[in-house]
């Protein structure tokens, strides 16, 4: 078979089949080009860069822990968390600092508990989604508050002429790179995630578990500052969707959910697939509630597609 | 030393929820004695009926290692058809049995994918969910649509000897299938499951065949549950809580069914009376809505931790 080929139909590669989703999101983008006159549009593409910032924010981190065979439903309500406590009336430099403590010791718990107490990842977060998400609730009963103008600016505005979304994704991109693909640490995730043996191979795969944990829930807060900027105040409903968009845009971009095989630039494929589909049917004019529909049901086409060895969880 | 470890692990056999449900009582107790009161306390129970009956399926699904996220869902549709006025001509009988065949049918679909297909349960039900719950929107074009009919309410509000009918009706459906349980096969392949997939398998337990079948009764168990929810309130409704599903999963955790742990019914059924308690508790306490989601979370954990520690120790 050609070398091309041969890329294409890679599947059990340590980087998941990727190919395919790629080829999809190329066929998306080529369509709406051609049937929706605006598609093309400078506002746009703008647009589609800022709806898909805040998703891929939240879907790296959702990757790192599905790459040691986690999942994180907390994503969502970290989100809302930080855009509630970004919108309270304080200096930017308290705000910011805050919000990130704020995530990582939720990422701290949802580690915690599954590596030193053995609760399965999915309780784990929910039950940690319900505590965060009342704790969102509790900072900012409704949507509301304003933000520092700063963080407003730092996503609305320029920089040398670059408009900031793509900066903000260009940096998410760098950053997980060095994480994933470009570290030690990133090594060990697809050890850990890979097989029963990690351990004996002397990676530490309690720590690294747990800081798989806290980087997702960085990742999120993050997304939560880029969705606070662009909003300019709070909500406690905001990081709803992130959940369920994040695990779909990682299973998108042939990340397994059993642990160990997925790609950064997967991910990412991902990520733009849902954000064009979203976006398409914005320019068709879909019913929002049809949408919410039609991801559900690519969801579950994808994790379909995904045999696993286990039944259950 | 013996006596004091085997002592312990007595204590670690009782479900929790019996211990929070103790603890709560007394609580109750001291703070507002003049809630001990049988029929204002039927009438807390019954709030509680549609979360008891998703529960009995929910204790299904969890005991052979998967989940359900989809009750949300199915109890939308079910309201949705009863109430949205399509089905105003038809007698009761047949709208009941379309409703439970939509739960049927739905809980087959979760059934197939998980067990067949084998994704990831989390995922599977998540989206179905996700898909019922859009569609509802779409067909009810975000408004509530119209009133259940009479006979629904009737139903709801009747009482036998102060104990509202409803609440009659879960401990009778928690009894038939603790019975079911205990007296056919289909139990003991849910407990082998549970406690070993893998030598289940090996021991000729049709693994596959009973995962489906639990998703299906839960499925069932949901659109029950949205039968008698839809009972309880005046007007059809779109919104629907996702809290219905994190007490379901609560629940059946406190009530000692875990990942691994068999089936067992009255444990989770003391779990949702627990909430019930709860509710009225916090209700009284003047705890507002952000307390109790991080109540709710608090318990799931803790109840969570407890079975992680004891399984470590074993």
């Amino acid at each position: 078979m050609s070398k091309v080929g041969q890329i294409f139909v890679r599947a059990n590669s340590r980087h998941g089949l990727w190919t395919i989703p790629l080829l999809v999101a190329v066929f998306c983008f080529a369509g709406l080009a051609a049937s929706a006159a605006d598609f093309v549009s400078r506002q746009n593409i703008l647009n589609l860069f800022a709806q898909a910032t805040p998703l891929i924010l939240v879907s790296i981190g959702q990757m790192i822990v599905i790459l040691v065979k986690g999942l994180d439903l907390s994503v969502g309500s970290v989100v809302s968390l930080t855009t509630g406590i970004l919108s309270l009336n304080a200096p930017v430099y308290v705000t910011v600092p805050a919000a990130m403590l704020t995530a990582a010791v939720v990422g701290l718990l949802n580690g915690v508990a599954v590596t030193r107490f053995r609760v399965h990842p999915i309780i784990a977060t929910l039950s940690i989604t319900g505590i965060t998400q009342g704790v969102a609730m509790f900072v900012r009963p409704s949507a509301g508050g304003t933000v520092a103008p700063e963080i407003v600016a730092l996503v609305s505005g320029q920089l040398f002429g670059v408009y900031m979304p793509v900066i903000w994704t260009i940096a998410a991109i760098l950053v997980g790179w060095k994480i994933v693909h470009a570290s030690r640490f990133g090594l060990h995730l697809f050890a850990i995630g890979g097989g029963e043996t990690a351990g004996t191979f002397g990676i530490a795969e309690q720590r690294n578990t747990l800081a798989a944990y806290v980087l997702s829930s960085c990742f999120a807060a993050t997304a939560g500052i880029f969705l606070a900027g662009r909003i300019a105040s709070g909500d406690p409903n905001i990081g709803t969707q992130y959940a369920v968009d994040s695990i779909t845009a990682v299973a998108l971009g042939g990340t397994q959910l059993a642990g160990g095989i997925g790609s950064l630039h997967g991910t990412l494929i991902g990520c733009g697939l849902l954000a064009l589909i979203a976006n398409g049917m914005n320019l068709l004019n879909v019913s929002a509630f049809i949408q919410t529909v039609v991801k559900g049901a690519i969801l579950l086409l994808v994790i379909a597609l995904q045999p696993r060895k286990n039944i259950g969880l | 030393m013996t006596s004091r470890s085997s002592l312990f692990r007595a204590t670690l056999r009782i479900p929790p929820s019996c211990i929070v449900f103790v603890v709560l009582l007394v609580t109750l107790w001291v703070l507002r004695p003049n809630m001990m009161n049988p029929a204002i306390l039927g009438t807390f129970a019954r709030q509680v009926v549609p979360l008891g009956i998703v529960v009995l399926g929910q204790l299904l699904v969890i005991s052979s290692r998967s989940i359900d996220l989809s009750a949300g869902g199915i109890i939308l549709l079910v309201n949705y058809l009863i109430s949205s006025g399509l089905l105003y001509s038809w007698p009761l009988p047949p709208i009941i049995l379309l409703c439970l065949g939509v739960g049927l049918a739905v809980g087959l679909v979760n059934g197939l994918f998980v067990g067949k297909r084998r994704a990831s349960a989390v995922i599977v039900t998540l989206a179905v969910n996700i898909v019922l719950i859009g569609l509802v929107e779409y067909l009810a074009n975000g408004k509530p649509p119209g009133d259940v009919p009479a006979e629904f309410r009737a139903l709801y509000n009747l009482r036998l000897w102060t104990i509202p009918a409803p609440v009659l009706f879960w401990v009778a459906l928690a009894g038939t299938m603790s019975a079911f349980l205990g007296a056919f096969v289909f139990g003991r392949f849910v407990w082998s499951i549970g406690s070993n997939p893998t030598s289940a398998h090996f021991s000729g337990v049709p693994v596959e065949r009973a995962v489906v079948i639990a998703h299906v009764i839960s499925g069932l168990m949901s659109a029950v549950a949205g039968l008698v929810q839809t009972s309880s309130i005046a007007v059809g409704s779109v919104r629907f809580g996702p809290e219905l599903i994190m007490n379901s999963i609560a629940a059946t955790i406190l009530g000692g069914v875990v990942f691994g742990r068999p089936a067992e019914v009255w444990g989770p059924f003391v779990g949702v009376l627990c909430f019930a308690l709860l509710f009225v508790v916090m209700t009284t306490m003047g705890v507002q809505e952000p307390g109790k989601l991080i109540v709710q979370g608090l318990i799931i954990l803790l109840a969570a931790i407890f079975y992680g520690l004891r399984s470590k120790s074993n």
